[in-house]
């Protein structure tokens, strides 16, 4: 007992627990391993590109190379190349090589890297099973020539170490390329899939240009459909309310010796004279208020904390908030296949649980999954910008989508499940404060306002497809009609000419007689399809002019952005559905003149 | 132009009325077609709310609601298959031959075998041939017997020693069944007991229809038939349409005192005897030939509970079929117009009481009385009819 009391204290380094703990951020598995690496890269590559105002253009590499040090593991290359700003020498190490560096933390926007984790765990996963760390080329715009080296993480100190640095020629200006081999297994298809991450995030980045070799498939290309470039919101500062006690402490030091007054104005936002002005009349005296940050206590802290939570304060702006856009989510969804019709829903930012928030929807139907009826439609979620693929069910978004009547809009759905059928369902939450159920963000933590609030879009979305499917049911309902009278008349007369011993006159005229009838049937059905049609087009036509402008940060609570937006491929099966339809329905008129 | 059913209110006893009926019907939709008028079908609604009680009838009789049956484009299939089967029908009724269903749903796929322009008709399962016969049934406000299409009938064991019938058969050969000369073997009466011809050896004094076929057994095999001039039937359960029927031609034919004894309970009084006495609301159009008003509740009643000490006990939560009847007796007392008639309170006032008490009491519970004396059940029966002691 003596022994183990007095047993020595140690402190490990960032990087130490990370290192020992590394399926806390991604790699839990072989096949999470590469997808999260991949992910890591790629993510880094947008955010570059974007801070810079640079339109991205990534190639992305997995090749399997040979057998992995572990068990049952493959050798897996995985480049990803960037035509980013590039990483200056000096920072390289640190970007790749040191947990918990980040340009982003807690800054309060719609970035997709937030920690400064991702990316130097997967330097330590190459590290740790092929020994090899990360190997990077980087040149910026004002480096003559590109620098190679190959970043190492030092475990022991969280510190980054450059090796093999050298300088080479590069065929472009300015970029970056990462790569990294590490043991895991490739899987392309499936939820956790490489290909449903990558269609996922062309999706929700209309303005990437993607090319990607993956093993056992050809060279593909996806082509941006938006030559705008996201403007990143500024960053917003934090809401009184959505603090604890402890953070609002802490969050007081960051501002130097200010007086209170000045960090509650510059350090929160929706804090203004007025707000002051309320505190006091709340019991804080004016004295307080005019006090350095460091030369009150924590009683007074708290007193104030307090005083501050009971008072009745604006919700936070929703200018940090950035999305997609209906049209360009529009244009882009198109890219993830042959699709039959589709919805995109663009909701207003919002504000939930005293977090901005803004969700956005796209639902299609797609043609080369026509016959999957029985299987779940796919899901893909996003959280500011980047798809999440791994424990679906804990997922807010599931949640929301499992809560709306989906057969309210003509989708099969268990009760209680998610629908039924060819479908692909879209949803991206952007907010600059997600709250992700682990480290490796790999669920969002859903609030009832959230997840009311992505219903919601998803019933907008629902609201739109239905018209779709509508027009479908009708269009094959007309079909089946007209199947039964070509069908069923000619031996309903015969039997009952048979039964009567009718003469073949009567019979004559009697089957003229019920085409003329069941043609008006057909006929008032074709009338049904033709106005389910109209209306299609009409709400397109009125929607057409009121489309947002190209993704631009929203401009607060206020502004109008939720439009929606929603077409239909004209592909020429459903088209020549139609068409059939129309020309059987004109087959069955000219047959009753005929005759 | 509405082709409204001829039938109601007459008699199903003319053997040709269902193919001239059919054909007229045939017809009708015809000249309708011939026309391009659309033609519509309404037949008689059969369901509670279009009973009606008269207790001077003794049956329930359909109401003024009709159900209508338009030919339109998602009609023409189940009149296409209407007429198609029609025309297998009328063809038994011509040639004397009788089917069951599922002998006519495979009659239905062989002609299709052999025709196939008819494939599109084809039934996927005899439930759906099922259902195109009692549409047929419906249009034509008929039952199914009348199309010679009988079912694998059950129950309706009839034992006597003074009971003689005599069937004619389909070639017009006719059978005479001497009832005492078949010991304790059952006569089983099937298919259409309306063609049956009934005579008594000697007077015969009354009949009983017993709800347990194994309790009526009991009964003959200890003596009953032999020391009393009776007639005894086990009813197995809810009475089948030949049982519904014989009680009926029993009725009708020998004018003699009918009882019906069974279980004291709410399932028993609303689904087996009140079908028994007054046929049943799904069988409006022909409860006149499917039921014996005459009939009288012998017991269990609920006073033979005390006075003969029977065994009874409460209804158990997990008796799903006695828990559903006493829901739906609370709701017969309200809008079942046999109970609700004035003539027939004493069976309400039997439904009430099982309701208050939700307490039931089976038949063989008069074995209770003396164990040692095997005809004790029979002491009481005749004792109870004696005194009047029925309802």
């Amino acid at each position: 007992m003596a022994s183990k009391a007095n047993a020595k204290i140690t402190s490990s380094s960032t990087a130490e627990y990370f290192s020992k703990n590394l399926q806390q951020v991604g790699f839990s598995s072989q096949t999470k391993a590469v997808l999260t690496t991949l992910k890591e890269s790629v993510d880094n590559a947008l955010d570059a590109c974007e801070e810079s105002g640079i339109l991205p253009e990534v190639s992305v590499l997995v090749e399997k190379v040979g057998q992995g040090s572990l068990k049952n593991a493959d050798q897996i290359r995985i480049r990803v190349v960037d035509n980013g700003p590039g990483i200056d020498v000096d920072d390289v190490p640190k970007v790749f090589g040191e947990y918990l560096a980040s340009s982003k933390f807690g800054k309060g926007r719609c970035s997709r890297g937030q920690q400064g984790i991702g990316i130097s765990a997967a330097t330590t996963w190459a590290q740790l099973t092929s020994a090899v760390g990360a190997r990077v080329i980087t040149k910026t715009e004002s480096m003559r020539k590109a620098m190679s080296c190959l970043v190492e993480v030092d475990i022991k100190n969280n510190r980054g170490h450059l090796k093999e640095k050298e300088t080479i020629d590069w065929d472009r200006p300015h970029g970056t390329s990462v790569e990294f081999l590490v043991d895991g297994r490739v899987q392309l298809n499936g939820d956790a899939g490489l290909l449903n991450y990558l269609n996922g995030t062309a999706l929700v980045n209309p303005h990437l240009t993607l090319h990607y070799k993956l093993p056992e498939l050809e060279p593909h290309t996806v082509t941006r459909v938006s030559d705008a470039i996201p403007e990143l919101p500024e960053a917003t500062a934090p809401h009184p309310h959505t603090m604890k006690l402890g953070e609002f402490m802490s969050h007081s030091h960051l501002f130097g010796r200010v007086k209170i007054e000045a960090w509650l104005k510059k350090g929160f936002s929706r804090i203004h004279e007025g707000v002051l002005n309320d505190l006091v009349k709340a019991g804080i005296k004016r004295g307080v208020l005019d006090k350095s940050v460091d030369a009150i206590g924590d009683a007074d802290f708290k007193e104030l904390f307090i005083a501050l939570q009971n008072l009745k304060l604006m919700a936070p702006s929703t200018k940090s908030v950035l999305s997609v856009g209906e049209e360009t989510l529009a244009k882009s969804i198109k890219r993830l296949g042959a699709v039959d019709f589709f919805a995109v829903v663009s909701r207003k930012p919002t504000i939930c649980d005293f977090k901005p928030v803004q969700i956005e929807v796209a639902v299609a139907r797609l043609e080369e999954k026509a016959q999957e009826h029985e299987t779940p439609a796919q899901i893909l979620r996003f959280a500011n910008r980047v798809p999440l693929q791994f424990d679906k069910s804990a997922c807010a978004i599931v949640h929301a989508i499992e809560s709306v009547n989906w057969r309210a809009y003509g989708l099969a759905q268990p009760k209680d499940g998610l629908p039924l059928g060819p479908y692909i369902m879209a949803v991206s939450v952007v907010s600059p404060f997600i709250k992700f159920k682990n480290a490796s963000k790999e669920t969002i933590d859903g609030s009832d306002e959230l997840v009311e609030e992505i219903r919601r879009a998803l019933i907008q979305a629902g609201q739109r497809l239905s018209k779709h499917i509508r027009r479908e049911v009708k269009a094959n309902e007309l079909e089946e009609k007209i199947r039964h009278i070509e069908q069923f008349g000619p031996i309903l007369v015969e039997g009952l000419c048979r039964i009567t011993s009718a003469s073949e006159a009567r019979k004559k005229r009697a089957e003229e007689g019920l085409l003329k009838l069941l043609g008006r049937d057909a006929h008032a059905t074709q009338q049904e399809l033709d106005k389910a049609h109209a209306l299609l087009e009409a709400a397109k036509v009125t929607e057409a002019p009121s489309l947002p402008p190209p993704p631009a940060p929203s401009e607060g609570p206020d502004s109008e952005g939720a439009e929606e937006l929603e077409g239909s491929e004209d592909k020429p099966v459903k088209k020549g559905k139609k068409e059939s339809a129309k020309e059987s329905k004109k087959k069955v008129s000219k047959k009753a003149k005929g005759k | 132009m509405a082709l409204e059913s001829s039938r109601s209110n007459k008699s199903h006893k003319s053997e040709d009325s269902i193919p001239n009926l059919s054909r007229e019907m045939c017809s009708l939709l015809l000249a309708d077609l011939e026309k391009a008028k659309r033609p519509v079908l309404r037949a008689t609604k059969c369901s509670l709310d279009n009973s009606r009680y008269d207790f001077k009838v003794g049956y329930l009789t359909p109401g003024p609601k009709k159900v209508a049956t338009e030919l339109n484009v998602s009609s023409v299939k189940k009149m296409s298959r209407a007429i198609f089967l029609l025309e297998i029908l009328l063809r038994n009724i011509e040639t004397g031959a009788v089917n069951t269903k599922r002998e006519l749903y495979y009659m239905s796929k062989g002609e299709i075998k052999h025709n196939p322009s008819l494939r599109p008709l084809d039934f996927g399962s005899q439930d759906e041939s099922d259902e195109i016969i009692d549409f047929i049934c419906e249009m034509l406000e008929c039952y199914r017997e009348e199309f010679n299409c009988y079912a694998n009938d059950r129950g309706g064991q009839t034992y006597s020693q003074h009971l003689i019938v005599t069937e004619t058969m389909s070639d017009g050969e006719k059978a005479v069944i001497d009832l005492s000369k078949m010991g304790t073997s059952p006569f089983q009466p099937k298919n259409r007991p309306q063609k049956l011809k009934l005579t008594a050896k000697k007077k015969i004094d009354f009949a009983i229809i017993i709800e347990s076929e194994g309790t009526a057994n009991t009964l003959v095999v200890n003596g009953f038939t032999k020391r009393n001039n009776c007639i005894l039937i086990g009813s197995g359960g809810v009475p089948s349409n030949a049982v519904r029927a014989w009680s009926k031609t029993i009725q009708d034919q020998l004018k003699i005192p009918l009882f019906f004894w069974g279980d004291l309970d709410a399932y028993t009084m609303q689904n087996i005897f009140r079908t028994l006495k007054a046929g049943s609301a799904s069988s409006l159009i022909r409860n006149s030939d499917f039921s014996a008003p005459d009939v009288k509740f012998l017991g269990v009643l609920p006073e033979d509970i005390k006075k003969y000490d029977l065994a009874d006990y409460p209804v158990k939560e997990n008796d799903a079929q006695e828990v559903r009847a006493l829901k739906k007796a609370s709701d017969a007392l309200a809008n079942d117009p046999f109970f609700k008639d004035k003539r027939n309170k004493g069976l309400a006032a039997i439904l009430k009481w099982l309701l208050t008490h939700k307490r039931r009491c089976e038949q063989q519970a008069y074995f209770t009385v003396d164990p040692r004396d095997p005809i004790m059940p029979e002491k009481i029966i005749l004792e109870k009819i004696k005194r009047g002691d029925y309802v």
